[in-house]
């Protein structure tokens, strides 16, 4: 069934190759079907349209798998990125979610039990910010094995390139900021790094630390120096505006006062997936091209590596370079998409989140930052929802009493528990799932 | 068979008060199969890792690496990984595999020096970059192939039998397409029909593809019916050098090698 397990017997079982339009069809199909029903207002109600999207689902799923090369592969079949049957489904899957779900968190369906949907969408566009920080934390340390607790400190340069050039130089435009984030972030990602040269786990662990408490001192000096206790404004008539190239677009509309403000989570959602899935698919380029399989040997064998002719200083210095560029633009789109920056947004509880986010999606995966950070988000939002809903948790008034104090201690039990059943935490559970989906769907349809 | 591809003139490594390999000269030729032998803790492997740049031999030594059609390079300037594009390539005794990955990644590493995919093109996955992993692969291919390993292309390297992972090894030094191929003990460990396997893959290597091998071995058999040229080592010293028959022969290799180990049976 799927070339992961890899059956010889299977493998030359058939040949069947789609045509181009059969390989791209199911992808088209899910690109497409949100935005028409998305742009379908008062004459389909809510449930009509749930219906075609369930359909949508399966029959884009379906078509997926059935469109997928099978028999003997050619190199450049096997090279890509969705190879099997179920990569590719659930790529189609993925994309059609996370075009249809703003439509869905858009509309005025209330949920029943007062589950709060509205409030949920803030949640989304959170998960998908921290979610690209993650992946690039989880990129240097998990996937390069350079243990640093310097993740932080770059949010707060992205937050700093932002008030520079996004705030103080253009008045608001995030654009400029999000590429000179990413060029300072490469440049001081790098100079952070070079304790790695020398030190490694818990040294230099100790050493990124360090940096992180440096970067502080700066972002607070430079908030005294323009911006006073109160910290950055990027919201208001610091907001960013949509570039006046992209206002011919459908969709793109302007305001009562005829800006285009990015404003309001709608908006904001189709700012920052775009700029995440981008950046994620950017990482896991690097991880499976050469210089990502170099990062792979410098943290296995640092001596095995630089036989082959990898520089391995070179190579952990890009590895600091790339993650920190793209937390740096994680920062900024955080600063623009929160609206303020102050004193206090960047302390040594943040840099445990992001720790907590990627043990519990997944070491050395990418994915995993992704699945960490939803339950990062989600799972607190959950349990407000059950204390103030569910009639059984209502009751109890110790749970209302001490909210975040017992959030946090479920996090923390829940941590431990991943860490002892499932070391390769949500990403490993997603595989596992996929791997009986796919045993059990090869049984029932041989 | 006359010219030399590797000389190496009073090579000294030192830790602390042992002297791991003492004053060591030698030559390899070019396309010969050369071997080091002797008996355990006589400083083989130590004297590879001097010359791929791993340890630092003391002041005084020399090694010199002659490439094809190039001026001979002092490989003590260089370090490994330098040594390593120079086209010196080598294995470890207790594999130096990445046993995460999977052989497919292991042996693509293998052609790290011969890819240039920057770090930028590789993330954009531009068509440049994926002409260039196109041809790692087509490359890698051949070596998949010549050592059969065709069946555990995506499988994790660590979940492998020991003889397979000894061969995805050698796999990926071959894909390197070294001048001089250094194997470290490539057989240990090995059952007999695998050494017979790992015995053709080395001729096939020096025949075929071109490469000069040198194998450290234990094994004296396997060392007398392939090597053309052996050296000897016990406790850091050169005790003799010839050919394999010429060693069969010597008083004092059967004293330190084969007369310890009939005193151990």
């Amino acid at each position: 069934m799927t070339a992961t397990e890899n059956p010889p017997a299977q493998q030359t079982a058939q040949t069947y190759r789609p045509s181009t339009l059969q390989r791209f069809l199911p992808f088209i199909i899910a690109a497409v079907v949100p935005f028409i029903l998305g742009s379908t207002t008062g004459d389909l109600n809510f449930w009509w349209k749930a219906v075609i999207t369930v359909v949508v689902l399966v029959v884009v799923a379906r078509l997926a798998w059935k469109w997928t090369p099978r028999g003997e592969l050619t190199h450049r079949e096997d090279m890509r990125l969705w190879r099997t049957p179920s990569d590719r489904s659930w790529a189609a899957l993925t994309m059609f979610g996370l075009l249809v779900l703003p439509f869905i968190l858009a509309s005025d369906f209330t949920p029943p039990m007062g589950f709060p949907w509205a409030t949920w969408f803030a949640v989304v566009n959170l998960v998908l910010i921290f979610a690209m920080g993650a992946a690039a934390f989880n990129l240097l340390v998990g996937y390069s094995g350079q243990i640093s607790l310097a993740h932080v400190a770059f949010l707060a340069l992205g937050s700093i390139v932002g008030g520079v050039v996004g705030v103080q130089w253009s008045g608001g435009n995030m654009w400029y900021a999000l590429p000179a984030a990413a060029l300072a972030g490469a440049v001081v990602g790098a100079i952070s790094g070079l304790p790695a040269l020398r030190l490694k786990h818990l040294y230099l662990l100790l050493a990124t630390f360090g940096f992180h408490f440096v970067m502080m001192l700066v972002w607070r000096e430079y908030l005294q120096e323009y911006f006073g206790f109160v910290g950055i404004r990027f919201k208001g008539e610091n907001s960013p505006r949509i570039a006046s190239w992209l206002h011919w677009l459908p969709g793109i509309d302007p305001d009562q006062n005829g800006e285009f403000v990015i404003t309001g989570q709608f908006r904001w959602y189709w700012v920052l997936m775009p700029i995440t899935v981008l950046s994620i698919l950017f990482m896991v380029n690097v991880v499976r091209t050469r210089e990502g399989r170099a990062f792979a040997a410098v943290r296995d064998r640092d001596v095995s590596a630089s036989l082959l002719g990898i520089n391995v200083a070179r190579s952990k210095l890009f590895a600091f370079a790339l993650s920190s560029a793209i937390v740096s633009m994680s920062g900024v789109l955080a600063s623009f998409y929160i609206g303020s920056r102050g004193e206090d947004s960047f302390n040594v509880q943040t840099v445990l989140n992001y720790a907590i986010i990627i043990v519990v999606g997944g070491f050395s995966s990418i994915q995993g930052a992704i699945f960490g950070s939803a339950f990062f988000w989600f799972l607190p939002e959950w349990f407000k929802w059950a204390r103030e809903e569910l009639w059984f948790v209502r009751d109890i008034d110790f749970l209302s009493d001490y909210p975040s104090e017992i959030d946090l201690a479920i996090k923390g039990f829940l941590v431990v528990i991943i860490l002892m059943f499932k070391p390769d935490g949500l990403a490993g559970m997603w595989r596992d799932f996929k791997n009986w989906l796919g045993r059990t769907l090869a049984r029932s349809n041989p | 068979m006359s010219d030399a591809i590797l000389t190496f003139d009073d090579v000294t490594v030192q830790f602390g008060g042992v002297r791991a390999c003492d004053s060591i000269s030698g030559r390899v030729d070019r396309g010969s199969l050369f071997a080091l032998i002797g008996p355990n803790g006589a400083g083989k492997t130590t004297l590879v890792n001097a010359i791929s740049g791993v340890y630092k031999p003391l002041p005084g030594a020399q090694v010199q690496f002659h490439p094809e059609g190039g001026p001979p390079e002092d490989l003590l300037a260089y370090r490994p990984f330098q040594i390593a594009r120079l086209g010196v390539a080598r294995t470890f005794q207790n594999l130096g595999l990445f046993m995460g990955e999977n052989v497919l990644t292991n042996l693509l590493l293998g052609r790290y020096i011969h890819e240039h995919t920057r770090l930028i093109e590789g993330g954009l996955f531009t068509r440049r970059a994926v002409k260039r992993e196109l041809a790692a692969r087509q490359a890698i291919e051949r070596v998949v192939e010549l050592l059969d390993l065709g069946a555990f292309r995506r499988d994790s390297v660590g979940d492998l039998p020991y003889g397979v992972q000894k061969r995805i090894e050698f796999g990926r030094v071959l894909a390197m397409e070294p001048e001089l191929l250094m194997l470290d003990e490539p057989m240990a460990g090995m059952s007999v029909d695998e050494k017979q396997d790992m015995i053709r893959y080395i001729y096939s290597a020096q025949d075929e593809l071109g490469m000069t091998v040198f194998l450290i071995e234990h094994d004296m058999g396997v060392v007398m019916s392939i090597a053309d040229h052996v050296m000897v080592l016990d406790f850091g010293q050169k005790i003799a050098e010839g050919t394999p028959a010429e060693m069969q022969q010597d008083e004092r290799v059967i004293a330190a090698y084969l007369g310890t180990e009939m005193a151990e049976n």
